[in-house]
């Protein structure tokens, strides 16, 4: 059976989307699922040191960028006309300039060029990663600092995951995928892979005006999302921020309080979820990720894992 | 003998009574100035086509420079891409940085050399685009979607 996929979301950042996911990928393993979790921010890819791990596997993700080859180009302008971005440049007479920083990658210059004058090469805009950590999948897409196509990034995890279902569907069961912060294209060719999407927000005007944000891109995208209150207990303002929510008909998977002991897991890299650690399993935290995950669990089974 | 064809961004179409635009690929229009042994011949001057580009009205400003053979270009602001595109065309860039002045009095600082030649950008790119309709934003880091 098809992985029923589940993306962790929620517009601001430092609401605890990452703490959240590495946990709740750590909670479906407890209940025997085979568990995939994709770092899918890409600008900041942390979760592996939640997990306390690191990063194995390393696999270069190229773009492509046109080459020129001045001895056959017959200066007939058609590559610099076309370009979308204008990352042609070609001055009457003149051979074309590539203004390589510009190119958007789409290779028509090349398949349009009548003297095949335009090779293809490529360069490196980040790296894939496959590890194994605390019996969970993990995969993490990195961005090559300076480089402006995040997306390309995101895309190739995105690619791998399809690739992944198709030739072997009984792999996972879960996969889960934490997006960046933000409702850009990074965050939402995520969304749109996703079965279910998961905001996590906090009671604060940003995590809520954040939150409203995310939501509009989510509906656009046609899906419907259900949203965790992180560090509930922040302002003493819980049952309002819920209850707003409520009224303007977001939907909840409950509350996570602000808590030593999640705050302690998350420094030393141990999910507070994961069994065999020293965590207090009647702290507040603790039960309140159980509960919460209770809600999720609830949600994918009730729509019959795939939504 | 000395010739040049100087290219400025500009407001309007008042040939050397024009304000020079501090804006470079969504100016108006460039005022081109001909030049022989440090005197004005003669004016031309052509609307900017790629002022309402959704992007990269750079490059396509600096082919419209190019393409009209300019061998000097005296600018206000110029972005990263802008500056890449016009280097590549081997022509000197000069700005009057700030300075709100007219076609005339910029040439005449240039033939006394008192205009800086630029060898960076001095803007971030896009800086020119204003408010509200905006382009892609080809250069910036949340690019493709």
């Amino acid at each position: 059976m098809k992985p029923s996929i589940i993306a962790i979301t929620g517009g601001k950042g430092g609401t605890g989307k990452t703490l959240i996911a590495v946990n709740f990928a750590i909670l479906f393993k407890n209940l025997g699922k085979k568990v995939l979790l994709i770092d899918c921010d890409v600008d900041n890819p942390n979760t592996y040191l939640l997990l306390g791990g690191k990063l194995e596997n390393q696999k270069e993700v190229t773009f492509f960028l046109p080459e020129f080859n001045t001895e056959i180009c017959t200066k007939c302008g058609l590559c610099a006309e076309n370009c979308m971005v204008h990352a042609i440049l070609q001055v009457k007479d003149q051979l074309p300039i590539p203004m390589l920083n510009l190119c958007s990658g789409c290779k028509l210059c090349f398949k349009i060029c009548p003297v095949n004058a335009i090779e293809p090469s490529s360069k490196v805009v980040g790296w894939t990663y496959k590890t194994q950590i605390r019996n969970l999948h993990l995969w993490v897409g990195e961005l090559k600092v300076g480089e402006a196509r995040s997306v390309a990034i995101v895309e190739k995890l995105i690619d791998n995951m399809k690739m992944e279902i198709e030739t072997h569907p009984d792999r996972y069961d879960i996969i889960i995928l934490d997006t960046a912060p933000g409702a850009h294209c990074d965050v939402e060719k995520v969304i749109s892979t996703a079965d279910y999407v998961v905001s996590i927000t906090e009671p604060t005007p940003f995590g809520a005006l954040d939150l409203k944000r995310i939501i509009k891109l989510i509906n656009l995208l046609g899906k419907t999302t259900k949203v965790i209150i992180n560090r509930s207990s922040l302002l003493g303002n819980k049952d309002l921020f819920i209850k707003e929510l409520h009224d303007d008909g977001i939907k909840t998977l409950g509350d996570i309080p602000l808590d030593k002991e999640i705050v302690n897991s998350y420094t030393i890299g141990v999910p507070i979820m994961d069994k065999n650690t020293n965590f207090n399993i009647n702290g507040k935290g603790y039960l309140a990720f159980l509960d919460v995950f209770k809600n999720l669990d609830q949600w994918i089974n009730s729509s019959g894992g795939v939504q | 003998m000395v010739k040049k064809i100087i290219a400025i961004p500009t407001f309007g179409e008042g040939g050397l009574q024009s304000q020079i635009n501090p804006r470079f690929g969504r100016c108006e229009s460039f005022t081109f100035v001909n030049v022989e042994n440090n005197e004005i011949k003669s004016v031309n001057v052509i609307s900017n086509a790629a002022a309402g580009t959704m992007g990269g009205a750079g490059i396509q400003a600096a082919q419209i420079i190019g393409n009209n053979d300019a061998t000097d270009i005296i600018v206000g602001m110029l972005g990263p891409n802008a500056f890449q595109a016009l280097s590549s065309i081997n022509l000197k860039i000069f700005t009057v940085g700030q300075q709100s002045i007219s076609v005339n009095e910029a040439v005449k600082l240039l033939l006394k050399e008192r205009l800086t030649l630029l060898n960076n950008a001095n803007v971030q790119a896009h800086t020119g685009m204003g408010g509200g309709r905006m382009g892609r934003g080809v250069g910036g880091r949340r690019s493709m979607g």
